[in-house]
C-alpha cells in the first residue's frame, strides 16, 4: 500500500467521473494544441508555397537595364560557382505588364501581370510538375490560370502584351526623356498552354500567398520584339544538390561572380579625337585626344559617378556636365533682353578646366581658373552673333532638369560673360557619320562630344529634324542651323561644374560623361588597351565598393523563407483569442473535477481524520488530478489534430477572407504536438491544483458528514473577499480596457484580454456573492417556481457560479467580437470613390486641367472639371497590408504629391487618423502636412496604415523609427502618424520630394486616388479607356476598403465560431451539473412527486433552474463584453451595430435556449422516471 | 498524571445572531484501559466533544491534554502526526475507501508516514484475524456486510495503537446482533491494547457494555 497505490486505484475506482474531467482536459488541449498547430500549418504552408512558386530559383538578378545575356552563361562556368550551384538562367522579367485578349472588339485586359521571358530551361527548375505540356516557342505564351481566367482565353487564343519599353534610355522625368511611346505591344502571341497557379505556375518576385497573373514567354520573344538581341534584364539562379538556398551574404559572393563589362551597366568609353588635318606630308595632328566615359542613359548616376571619381583619380580625369538651353539672350544695361537677340536651343557644359583637356584655355595655352558662380564664358561664334564682350550679361534659359509634364517648366539665370573662347570653324561641315573636318587647328573647345549622344537630337541632321518630347518653341535661325551643321552641339557656353550641378544635377545624376586624357608617355600607346585598363579601373573600383549598380543578386528564396515566418504570429494570436474557450474548458474541467471531490468528501475527511496532513491529502488528489490531465491532455493533442484540421477547412472556406486565398494545408510539428500536450497538463493541473487548494478550508469533520464546501461563517468572509475582489477587478478591467484603446497589435490584443478575463472574473465573483446573499427564509410555499429555481442555484454557489462562467465566457467572446467589425466607408477612402492603379507609369498630371485635356480631350475634361484625380508615385514592393500573410521585408512605398496635402486643406470628407505627431493647429487640422516635416536624424517622416503598422510592420506608436532595405537603397523613416483602417493599408506613405531623393530612377505615377462628385460623369471608367496601354485599372474604393477589412471581419467570425463552441462545451457544463445537482436532490423531488406535483410541474423546477443558469450567463457575458468593449466605442475603433448585435444576440438566444432545452430535458426526464421510493430513499 | 484530561472545555458556535454554545465548562479526565459512554439526545453536542477529542475541532474554551500533550498548541502537520499515532477514529459511517481492499483500508493512516512496512502490514493482518476478518483481507468494502464494514473501520482506528480510540455510534447502522458483536469487540480490543475507548451513542445496550457512562445536557457533562 502506497500513496501511488492509492492514486491509481482512485483513478480507476472513480473512472467515470475522471473520465468526463479527461473530456474536459481534452478540450482545452485540443483548442491549445489546434491553435498551435494552426500556427504551423499557416507557416509551414507560406513556406511551401515559397518553394514552390520559386521552383529551384534560390537568387534572382533583376536589374533596372539590359544586360548581355552572356553574363549568366559566364558566371554559370565559374568554378567558385559550379561548386555550389547548378545553373543560371539568363531571363526577361517585366513585373507590370499588360495582357489584352480581343474577342468581337470586346478588349478584355489584365493589368500588373508578371511577363517571364525565359529560355525553355526555366521550367526544368519547376519542383510541382506544373511544366506545360506545350513549351512557349517564338510568338507563343503560356498562361496561368488566374490570367487565362481573367482574360477568357483558352488554348488556341491569341493575346497582346503590352510592355515598357526598353529601360535603358533617358530618365523619362528629365527634360529629354521620353515620356509618351514607353510601351511596346506585342501583338498575335499564341496561347499553347495554361497551367495551373502551382508551382512555376504561380512563380512571383514578391512573397505573397494571392494568386499571382503570370505570361511566359519565350526569351527570343520579347527580346525579338523589343529589338534587345542577346540581351536580358534578370538571371535565375539554382542550388546544386542539398545546398540551402544562399542569403543576402552568400549573394555579395554571387556578385562578385559575375564578371559585368561596362556596357552592361549602360556605360561606355569612347575615343574621342579631334584631328587637324595635315598636309600631304605630315599626318593628322591630334588636338585633342581623351576617353570619355557615358551612359546610355545620357546622365551617369551618382553611384557611377562615385565610382568613377575613384577609379579614375589617377588620370587627371574631368567631369563634365551638359545641359540643353532653351536660349541665351544677352542683357542689356538695364538688365533687359536684347530685343531679338539670343540663340535658341544650344548646348552649355559646366566643366572646371584641367590641363591637358581644357576646354577653356587662355592664350598661353593654361587652364583658365575656375569660373565663378555667376559667371558665364561662351565661344567666339556666340560673342559675334550675339556682340557679345566680357562683362557683359548673359540670360541662359533652360528647363527644369527634373519633370513629369511632357512640357517641362522653363527658367532662366543670369551670368556675367567672363571671356569669349575661340573656335574653330571646320572647313567641311558634318555629314551624316562623318565628323566636320578642320584645315586650322580647332580649339580644345571645339570638342562637339562634350555633348553627350541623345537619340533623336544628336544623331539628327538638323535642328528642325530633332525630335523632343517638348515642343521647340523658340525660333531657329539659319545660322543656328549653319551653326549645327558645322559643329553640331558643340557647348556654345561654359559654367563651373559646381554652378551647373547646382542648377541642372537631379535625381538622375550630376555628370553626362567622365574625361579621361589620353596619357601621351609612351607615345603610340595602344588606345583600346588603355579604354580596356580605365575599364578594368572601374569595375575593379566598383568590386571594391559594393557598387550595385543596378546588378545586383537577391536572395529571394531565403527572403521568402524568412517572410514565411509570417507578419502575425498565427499561434499566439489563436491561442490568445482563444483563451475564453480555453477558459471556460478549464472551468469545465474545475468543475467537473470538484464534482468528483464533492462525491468523495467523506474519504478525504477521513484521511485527515486519521492523521494524514492536508498538504499530503491534497498531493494525493493532485497527483490524481495530473494524471487524468496526462490522459486528457493525450486524448486532446489528438483533438487537436482534427481542431486544427477543422479550423484550416474552416479558413479555406467560410472564413477565406481571413487569409485570402485558400493556400494552407495542415502542417505539424512535434514540438506544437509535445508544447501542446505539455500546456495541456500544465493549465489543467493548475485548474486541478486550484480546485483542490479549496479543501484547505474546509474540516475534517465537515468533510466527513460529505459537505465539501466552507463552514458558513467561512463562506461569510470569502463572501466579503469576493466582493471587494470583483470590484477590484472590474476596476483592472477598466485600466486595461481603455489602456487596450491606446496600445497597438499584440498588447492591444493583450490588454483587450486580459481586461475581458478580469471583467469576467469579478462579474462572476459578484455574480457568486449575490447569489449567497439571496435570503432564503423569505422563500415560502407560495414562491414561484422560479424563486424555487433560484434557491436551488444558491445551494451550491460555486457549482452555479462556474456553470454561469462558463456560459458567460462564451456569450462574452460572441457579443465582444461582434462589436469590433468594421464597416467600409467613405473615409477610410478619404472621400476618393476609386482607386486607380496602372501597370506603367502615367507622365500626364492628370489633376490639371491641361493634362487631362491632352489625354481625354477638351470635352471630357469640361466633364471632368470638379474631378479630383490625385496622382501618386510607386516604389513596387510587398504588399504589407492584411491581405498578406508572409512578412513584409520591403514593403510598397507611395510617394505622397503635394497636391494631396493641400487638397485636404478644404476637402469635405477626409481620411479618418489614428494617433500622429501633429501639434500645430494646421497640422492637426490636416496630418499630411506631417509629411513636410524635415528629416530626423536622416529619417523620413512616413505615414502609415494602423493596422498595417502594428500588425505587419510591429510599429506601435508615432515617433518610432522604422528601417527598409530596397535593393540597396537604405529607407530610414520615422512614423509621423496613423492612419486608421483605411484603403490605403499596405503601404509605406512618404513626400513625394523624399520619395523622389531615394528612388530617382522610379518615374511616373502608378496609384491613383480618384474622386468625382456626385451627378457627375466619373472620371474612372474614362481614364481607363485613355490609359489602356498603360493598364490602368480602377476599382471602387469602397469594395477594396471591404476586401481589406474582409480580413479582420473574418478573424471575429472565426473568433465568434469559437465562442459558439465555448456555448456547447458550456452545455455540456451545464448538463453535468444539472444531472448531478438533480441526483443529489433526488430525495427531494421525489418528496415533490409523492406530495402530488405532477411530472411537468417537477419537470418545470428543472428547466427553470436550467434556464436561470443559462440566462445568467448570457447576461453575465454580455455585460462583460459591453463593459471591455466601451472604452474602444469611446476612444477607439469599436462600434456597435443594433443590426449586427442583434442578430448575434439571436443567435446565442437561440444556441441558449436549445442548449437549455437540451440539458434540462435530459436532468427532466431523468427526475421523472426515478422510481419515486427508491428515490424518496435517496438510492 | 490522567492520560486524557478535558479542564473547563466549551465549545460555540458563531451564528448570525449570537454564538450557539454547545458545550460548557466540560472537564473530564481519563486513564489508560478506562472506558467511557457519553449519552445524549440528538443535537446535544456528543459529536462536537469528541471531535474536540479527537482534535477534528478546537474548544472555544478550557483546555485538552492526551498524554500530558496539549495537541491545539501544534502546528497542522504535527497535529496530523499526533492525531495518527494517539488516536483512533470509528465512525458510524465506517468512511471506508470503496478502491481498496479491508487489508489497504487498514493501512491507510500508515500513509501518513510513507509506505507501510512489513510490521505495519503484519499488524494489520493480526488486527483483521482479531476483528474476525483473516478470511476477507482482498475484500472491497462493497463485498462486506454492514457489521464487517465496521470490523474493519476498528481495525483501522487501531492500527498505530492510539492512546485514545473514539467511536461515534459505531453501531447506528448496525442490526442488534452485529452491534452487540462490535461493542464486544470494541470492548475487548480497547482492554487488550490498554487504550482509552470514548464511545458517543444513543445505545443504551452500547453504553450499558463501558464502564462509565456520561450524559451530555443542555452542553453540560455528568455522570448518567
Amino acid at each position: 500500500m502506497t500513496s501511488w497505490r492509492l492514486v491509481i486505484r482512485s483513478l480507476t475506482f472513480h473512472w467515470r467521473v475522471h473520465a468526463a474531467v479527461v473530456l474536459g482536459v481534452a478540450a482545452a488541449t485540443a483548442v491549445l494544441t489546434g491553435a498551435l498547430l494552426v500556427g504551423d500549418s499557416v507557416r509551414g504552408s507560406l513556406r511551401g508555397l515559397v518553394l514552390d512558386r520559386l521552383g529551384k530559383i534560390d537568387a534572382l538578378l533583376i536589374a533596372p537595364r539590359f544586360f548581355r545575356s552572356e553574363l549568366a552563361s559566364q558566371l554559370a562556368t565559374q568554378p567558385s560557382f559550379t561548386e555550389r550551384y547548378d545553373r543560371a538562367i539568363p531571363a526577361i522579367l517585366f513585373p507590370q505588364g499588360t495582357v489584352e485578349h480581343t474577342i468581337d472588339d470586346r478588349v478584355s485586359r489584365a493589368s500588373r501581370i508578371l511577363i517571364v521571358a525565359t529560355p525553355s530551361s526555366f521550367w526544368e527548375l519547376d519542383t510541382k510538375a506544373t511544366r506545360p505540356k506545350v513549351l512557349p516557342g517564338e510568338d507563343e505564351v503560356v498562361l496561368n490560370e488566374p490570367l487565362a481566367r481573367e482574360l477568357g482565353v483558352t488554348v488556341g487564343n491569341s493575346i497582346t502584351m503590352r510592355l515598357p519599353e526598353a529601360a535603358n534610355a533617358i530618365p523619362a522625368e528629365s527634360p529629354l526623356g521620353e515620356k509618351e511611346d514607353r510601351v511596346r505591344g506585342i501583338p498575335g502571341l499564341k496561347v499553347v498552354a495554361i497551367v495551373p497557379a502551382d508551382g512555376l505556375g504561380r512563380f512571383g518576385l514578391t512573397p505573397s500567398q494571392s494568386l499571382p497573373m503570370v505570361a511566359f514567354t519565350h526569351l527570343a520573344t520579347v527580346q525579338n520584339s523589343l529589338r534587345l538581341e542577346g540581351q536580358v534584364n534578370a538571371i535565375m539562379v539554382s542550388s546544386a544538390g542539398d545546398h540551402p538556398p544562399p542569403n543576402a551574404e552568400d549573394c555579395l559572393e554571387l556578385n562578385r561572380l559575375l564578371k559585368p563589362r561596362l556596357g552592361d551597366y549602360g556605360l561606355s568609353l569612347t575615343q574621342i579625337r579631334l584631328p587637324v588635318k595635315g598636309d600631304s606630308t605630315k599626318a593628322d595632328k591630334l588636338v585633342l585626344d581623351y576617353t570619355s566615359l557615358t551612359s546610355d542613359r545620357m546622365i551617369l548616376d551618382d553611384e557611377v559617378a562615385s565610382v568613377a571619381t575613384n577609379a579614375f583619380a589617377g588620370y587627371s580625369a574631368q567631369g563634365v556636365l551638359t545641359y540643353l538651353a532653351n536660349a541665351l539672350i544677352p542683357l542689356d544695361d538695364q538688365g533687359q533682353e536684347t530685343p531679338g537677340g539670343g540663340v535658341p536651343y544650344s548646348t552649355v557644359a559646366a566643366v572646371d578646366s584641367r590641363a591637358p583637356l581644357g576646354p577653356l584655355v587662355g592664350p598661353d595655352g593654361e587652364p583658365l581658373p575656375p569660373l565663378a558662380d555667376d559667371e558665364i564664358i561662351v565661344n567666339s561664334w556666340v560673342a559675334e552673333d550675339q556682340d557679345l564682350v566680357a562683362g557683359g550679361r548673359l540670360r541662359v534659359y533652360y528647363y527644369l532638369p527634373e519633370t513629369t509634364d511632357r512640357q517641362p517648366q522653363e527658367t532662366y539665370r543670369d551670368f556675367t560673360v567672363k571671356a569669349i573662347v575661340p573656335i574653330t570653324t571646320p572647313a567641311k561641315p558634318f555629314s551624316g557619320e562623318r565628323s566636320a573636318v578642320y584645315d586650322l587647328p580647332p580649339t580644345l573647345a571645339n570638342d562637339k562630344d562634350l555633348t553627350p549622344e541623345v537619340r533623336g537630337v544628336t544623331d539628327q541632321d538638323s535642328i528642325e529634324n530633332w525630335d523632343t518630347p517638348f515642343d521647340l518653341e523658340r525660333e531657329v535661325r539659319a545660322q543656328d542651323e549653319r551653326y549645327y551643321d558645322l559643329h553640331r552641339l558643340t557647348p556654345k557656353a561654359f559654367v563651373s561644374l559646381s554652378t551647373g550641378q547646382s542648377l541642372w544635377g537631379s535625381r538622375f545624376g550630376a555628370h553626362t560623361s567622365w574625361r579621361i586624357p589620353t596619357p601621351s608617355n609612351p607615345p603610340g600607346r595602344d588606345s583600346q588597351a588603355f579604354r580596356q585598363q580605365l575599364a578594368d579601373a572601374f569595375l575593379k573600383q566598383a568590386e571594391k565598393s559594393q557598387a550595385r549598380l543596378g546588378l545586383a543578386f537577391q536572395p529571394i528564396k531565403w527572403q521568402g523563407l524568412t517572410a514565411a515566418s509570417g507578419t502575425t504570429p498565427f499561434d499566439v494570436l489563436f491561442i490568445a483569442l482563444s483563451s475564453f474557450l480555453i477558459a471556460a474548458a478549464l472551468m469545465l474541467v474545475s468543475l467537473l473535477f470538484r464534482l468528483g471531490v464533492d462525491q468523495r468528501a467523506d474519504q478525504l475527511g477521513l484521511l485527515l481524520a486519521v492523521g494524514i496532513p492536508r498538504a499530503q491529502t491534497a498531493r494525493l488528489l493532485r497527483r490524481e488530478g495530473t494524471l487524468v490531465a496526462a490522459a486528457g491532455s493525450l486524448l486532446g493533442v489528438g483533438l487537436g489534430v482534427g481542431y486544427a484540421w477543422l479550423m484550416l477547412a474552416g479558413l479555406r472556406t467560410i472564413w477565406l477572407g481571413a487569409v485570402v486565398t485558400p493556400f494552407l494545408v495542415f502542417h505539424a510539428s512535434t514540438f506544437s504536438l509535445i508544447a501542446g500536450y505539455l500546456l495541456g497538463i500544465l493549465v489543467c493541473s493548475l485548474t486541478i491544483g486550484h480546485a483542490v487548494r479549496r479543501l484547505k478550508l474546509i474540516p475534517a469533520r465537515r468533510l466527513l458528514t460529505g459537505l465539501a464546501s466552507a463552514e458558513p461563517q467561512q463562506q461569510a468572509s470569502q463572501s466579503k473577499w469576493g466582493r471587494k475582489s470583483g470590484w477590484c477587478l472590474l476596476a483592472i478591467a477598466l485600466v486595461l480596457a481603455v489602456a487596450a484603446t491606446q496600445l497597438g497589435g499584440e498588447a492591444q490584443a493583450g490588454a483587450f484580454v486580459a481586461g475581458g478575463a478580469a471583467v469576467l472574473t469579478g462579474l462572476l465573483l459578484l455574480f457568486r456573492q449575490r447569489l449567497e446573499r439571496i435570503p432564503t427564509s423569505g422563500l415560502d410555499a407560495t414562491l414561484s417556481l422560479s424563486r424555487l429555481a433560484i434557491s436551488s442555484a444558491r445551494r451550491n454557489p460555486g457549482r452555479s457560479s462556474l456553470t454561469v462562467g462558463l456560459i458567460a465566457s462564451a456569450s462574452f467572446l460572441i457579443a465582444a467580437m461582434s462589436s469590433f467589425r468594421l464597416d467600409a466607408s467613405l473615409e477610410g477612402a478619404g472621400g476618393f470613390e476609386s482607386i486607380a492603379e496602372s501597370s506603367l507609369p502615367v507622365f500626364v498630371d492628370l489633376n490639371a486641367p491641361l493634362g487631362r485635356a491632352e489625354l481625354l480631350g477638351q470635352e471630357a475634361n469640361a466633364k471632368l472639371a470638379e474631378s479630383v484625380i490625385l496622382p501618386l508615385r510607386v516604389r513596387p514592393g510587398d504588399d504589407a497590408s492584411c491581405n498578406n500573410l508572409y512578412s513584409a521585408l520591403r514593403p510598397r512605398v507611395l510617394g505622397v504629391p503635394p497636391a494631396l496635402g493641400r487638397h485636404f486643406d478644404q476637402a469635405d470628407t477626409s481620411f479618418s487618423w489614428g494617433p500622429s505627431l501633429a501639434e500645430t493647429e494646421e497640422e492637426q487640422k490636416n496630418p499630411w502636412k506631417l509629411l513636410d516635416r524635415p528629416k530626423q536624424d536622416g529619417a523620413i517622416p512616413v505615414v502609415i496604415d494602423q493596422n498595417t503598422a502594428m500588425f505587419s510592420l510591429g510599429i506601435y506608436a508615432p515617433g518610432s523609427h522604422a528601417s527598409f532595405d530596397y535593393d540597396g537603397v537604405q529607407l530610414d523613416l520615422y512614423v509621423v502618424g496613423f492612419l486608421k483602417n483605411s484603403v490605403l493599408q499596405g503601404n509605406l506613405l512618404i513626400s513625394e520630394t523624399h520619395f523622389q531623393d531615394r528612388f530617382p530612377d522610379i518615374a511616373g505615377y502608378r496609384y491613383f486616388l480618384i474622386h468625382s462628385p456626385d451627378g457627375q460623369t466619373q472620371a474612372a471608367p474614362l481614364l481607363e479607356d485613355a490609359l489602356s496601354d498603360q493598364g490602368f485599372d480602377a476599382r471602387a474604393s469602397r469594395e477594396l476598403l471591404d476586401s481589406l477589412l474582409a480580413v479582420q471581419n473574418t478573424y471575429l467570425s472565426t473568433f465568434q465560431s469559437l465562442g459558439a463552441l465555448g456555448l456547447l462545451l458550456g452545455t455540456f457544463g451545464l448538463s453535468t451539473v444539472q444531472l448531478r445537482n438533480v441526483l443529489e436532490r433526488r430525495a427531494e423531488l421525489a418528496l415533490l412527486r409523492a406530495s402530488g406535483f405532477q411530472h411537468r410541474r417537477v419537470g418545470r423546477i428543472v428547466l427553470w433552474e436550467n434556464l436561470f443558469l443559462l440566462l445568467g450567463g448570457l447576461g453575465l457575458g454580455i455585460l462583460a463584453a459591453l463593459y471591455a468593449v466601451m472604452p474602444h466605442i469611446l476612444l477607439g475603433d469599436a462600434a456597435i451595430s443594433a443590426d449586427r448585435f442583434g442578430r448575434d444576440l439571436a443567435i446565442m438566444l437561440a444556441l441558449v435556449v436549445a442548449a437549455g432545452l437540451l440539458t434540462g430535458l435530459i436532468a427532466v426526464r431523468w427526475t421523472v422516471r426515478a422510481p419515486l421510493i427508491a428515490a424518496l430513499r435517496g438510492d | 498524571m490522567p492520560e486524557l484530561k478535558l479542564d473547563g472545555v466549551s465549545k460555540s458556535f458563531p451564528t448570525r445572531r449570537e454564538p450557539l454554545v454547545v458545550l460548557r465548562n466540560i472537564s473530564l479526565e481519563l486513564q489508560s484501559g478506562q472506558n467511557l459512554a457519553i449519552v445524549g439526545p440528538s443535537g446535544s453536542g456528543k459529536s462536537t466533544l469528541l471531535h474536540l477529542m479527537g482534535t477534528l475541532d478546537t474548544p472555544t474554551e478550557g483546555t485538552i491534554t492526551l498524554c500530558g500533550e496539549n495537541p491545539f498548541t501544534l502546528d497542522e502537520p504535527q497535529l496530523a502526526h499526533f492525531r495518527n499515532r494517539r488516536i483512533g477514529f470509528v465512525f458510524q459511517e465506517h468512511h471506508l475507501l470503496p478502491q481498496l481492499s479491508a487489508l489497504e483500508n487498514v493501512l491507510i493512516p500508515s500513509l501518513a508516514e510513507g509506505a507501510p512496512d512489513d510490521a505495519m502490514i503484519s499488524r494489520a493482518r493480526t488486527l483483521l484475524e482479531r476483528v474476525g476478518l483473516s478470511e476477507r483481507l482482498e475484500h472491497r468494502p462493497a463485498e462486506l456486510s454492514g457489521g464487517e464494514r465496521q470490523r474493519v473501520g476498528i481495525a483501522r482506528a487501531l492500527i498505530h495503537t492510539p492512546s485514545l480510540l473514539l467511536a461515534d455510534e459505531p453501531t447506528g447502522n448496525l442490526d442488534r446482533t452485529a452491534a452487540r458483536g462490535i461493542t464486544e469487540l470494541l470492548v475487548q480490543l480497547q482492554q487488550q491494547e490498554e487504550t482509552i475507548l470514548v464511545v458517543v451513542t444513543h445505545s443504551v445496550e452500547l453504553a450499558n457494555g463501558l464502564q462509565r457512562r456520561m450524559a451530555l445536557d443542555n452542553g453540560n457533562l455528568c455522570e448518567a
